[in-house]
């Protein structure tokens, strides 16, 4: 039986360089590898190449804490909880990071296309938009697609065509190929097995797109558990090169099954982070001046955590206020 | 069935209801957080009890007991088909599925090109970078029918929107950027557009020629109002009068059974 290594948190952020390419687990503000972000901005990452699906309030705390280089993506927001990545936007609008937008479908091709070893991924998606316009590539603009740097292609995407059947013109999407992928799961066995439950968002493609995974797990579980019911699982252990186990990982962002969005955090976080100086307050308060993760769920108290535990059954808590009226 | 005048009701109760009544039954309908959830409940609720909701993080025909506040939450996978992921979703639509969508937009134009990026110029720096694209382009380029909930300004009702994000009835054709109509970039694989624009004043629709016209009015609004919230020579003549105004019934339905929490519905 093979052990997956397990590490720590802090050497486990350690392992990741200034200037890596990074994806996550997740969608928005649903199951992201927090705890490990928190880390990385704790430990002062800089430059760092994020490719994601979508972004979410992970992607605007990066981006406060000046952690990115170049940000390829297609939206950055926090859902109900604020309508705009607003570090995001101040970092984007100085100069400061680079953007590169692609559609949702784009993303989910560069993904799959990573995740299939395959270089592009063709689609008809979004089509007719200034996401595809020339003057719009910013990489390229940056001078970046000139194939030195093995993580960015040389084309943001080129128009193909396809007389296989109906004559017709299409996108082909270059592969994402991150450095490393890291995960928030409900479930890891001790061999490296993972079980998602609930949605699996884009993860199945982004850990497989990726050189490295480093798994986030709610719980750490015997292999043989997992392997009883094999076609509830979702990525074998040679995709898996390192384990932490970390409950409420995630938090302020939801894990099925597990608990709930923090919705309530996530407000506070973008209502006071709308400047750079608010932004460094509030990551002072909760990520420079916090040690550890322990830390971290300890300043968050046992009855906040509680009212987001989620129910068995449902599998979201029913006790954590939602609206104005409950 | 009890209709409502202004006042007895709030403009969103309005603009759920209105997108509601867009959902045909039996309709495949891809759906967004916010006032698109309110609107595919509020339609299986009534006329449409046999549409399909997709949401677009991975879940299909969901039967939600609580409302959900985002696409990606645990709510939406309660009783689903099927429980998947974002590329299975997607591809579904690409394949040809979806009937109906609900998005929203920050800018919009006469052609119904939708922008939802950036505001005041893009590169190399943008003047006001918004939330992105998300899968708004994808859905309208790919659905047979969207129908789009905005707020009536005049500045967001515009000749030409600062940024395409997503595709309307007259889009670039990269690399040149000419402006051409939208069976011509796609193709076979053409199969429809924007159906319907919603805001807290009107209802727009498109003509043949792919330009936006007036098609109702809001109780208590005039179709003179709504020539002084854009800001292109928009098309009155066609205004078929006054949109139908939300009943008692569904208000009932809105706050005591899809929302009764009072997360969208304050």
């Amino acid at each position: 039986m093979t052990q997956q290594k397990r590490i720590s948190l802090k050497e486990a952020a350690g392992l990741i360089k200034d200037g890596d390419a990074i994806t996550f687990s997740g969608f928005t503000i649903w199951r992201r590898p927090f705890a490990m972000i928190y880390e990385l901005i704790r430990q002062g990452r800089k430059n760092l190449h994020l490719m994601e699906v979508n972004g979410g309030t992970h992607t605007d705390m990066f981006a406060g804490a000046g952690a990115l280089g170049i940000w390829e993506s297609c939206w950055a927001g926090h859902e109900l909880y604020g309508k705009l990545g607003a570090n995001v936007s101040r970092r984007a609008q100085a100069g400061e990071m680079l953007v590169e937008d692609y559609s949702h479908v784009h993303m989910v091709c560069r993904f799959a296309a990573g995740s299939m070893g395959l270089p592009y991924y063709p689609t008809y998606a979004s089509l007719g938009t200034d996401i595809l316009n020339p003057a719009y590539d910013t990489l390229g603009n940056a001078g970046l697609r000139d194939g030195s740097n093995p993580k960015i292609p040389r084309h943001k995407y080129l128009h193909a065509t396809s007389d296989f059947y109906e004559p017709s013109h299409l996108l082909h999407i270059p592969a994402a190929r991150p450095d490393w992928c890291i995960v928030q799961a409900q479930l890891v066995g001790e061999e490296g097995t993972i079980r998602i439950n609930g949605q699996k968002y884009s993860d199945e493609e982004a850990i497989k797109s990726a050189e490295r995974v480093i798994v986030l797990a709610e719980s750490v579980v015997p292999e043989s558990a997992l392997r009883q019911e094999p076609e509830r699982n979702l990525i074998p252990p040679y995709f898996v090169d390192y384990i932490i186990e970390v409950p409420w990982g995630a938090h302020p962002t939801g894990v099925y099954g597990n608990y709930e969005v923090d919705g309530k955090f996530i407000n506070d976080y973008y209502n006071r982070t709308k400047t750079q100086e608010g932004f460094d307050a509030w990551a002072q308060e909760w990520i420079y001046g916090v040690e550890s993760h322990e830390e971290y769920l300890a300043k968050l108290g046992i009855s906040r955590l509680e009212s987001l535990r989620a129910n068995p059954m449902l599998k979201y808590s029913t006790n954590v206020k939602r609206g104005s009226r409950s | 069935m009890t209709k409502l005048a202004p006042g007895e009701y709030k403009t969103i109760d309005l603009l759920a209801v209105a997108a509601a009544r867009e959902v045909n039954d039996r309709d495949i309908v891809f759906a967004g957080t916010g006032l698109p959830m309110l609107a595919i409940l509020l339609a299986q609720a009534t006329q449409a009890p046999d549409a399909v909701c997709i949401y677009e993080a991975g879940t299909v025909d969901g039967r939600p007991v609580h409302l959900p506040t985002s696409v990606g939450d645990a709510r939406c996978v309660y009783q689903s088909s099927v429980t998947s992921g974002l590329f299975d979703v997607f591809n579904q639509l690409q394949r040809g599925k979806v009937d109906l969508a609900f998005l929203g937009g920050a800018e919009i134009d006469q052609y119904g090109n939708v922008n939802t990026t950036a505001i005041g110029g893009y590169a190399p720096t943008p003047k006001l970078r918004l939330t992105g694209s998300g899968g708004n382009p994808d859905i309208n380029a790919l659905a047979k029918r969207t129908v789009f909930i905005m707020v009536q300004e005049k500045r967001r009702f515009k000749e030409r929107v600062d940024y395409i994000t997503s595709p309307g009835w007259r889009i670039p054709r990269w690399p040149s950027g000419e402006l051409v109509h939208k069976r011509e970039v796609y193709g076979d694989k053409f199969r429809g557009g924007v159906s319907a624009v919603i805001t807290d004043m009107a209802v727009f629709r498109f003509d043949e020629e792919g330009i936006m016209y007036l098609d109702t009015v809001h109780p208590g609004f005039t179709p003179e109002d709504v020539l002084n919230n854009v800001s292109f020579d928009l098309n009155i003549s066609r205004c078929r009068g006054v949109t139908e105004p939300p009943t008692q019934e569904e208000i009932d339905l809105l706050y005591h059974k899809i929302d009764p929490e009072g997360i969208f519905l304050k």
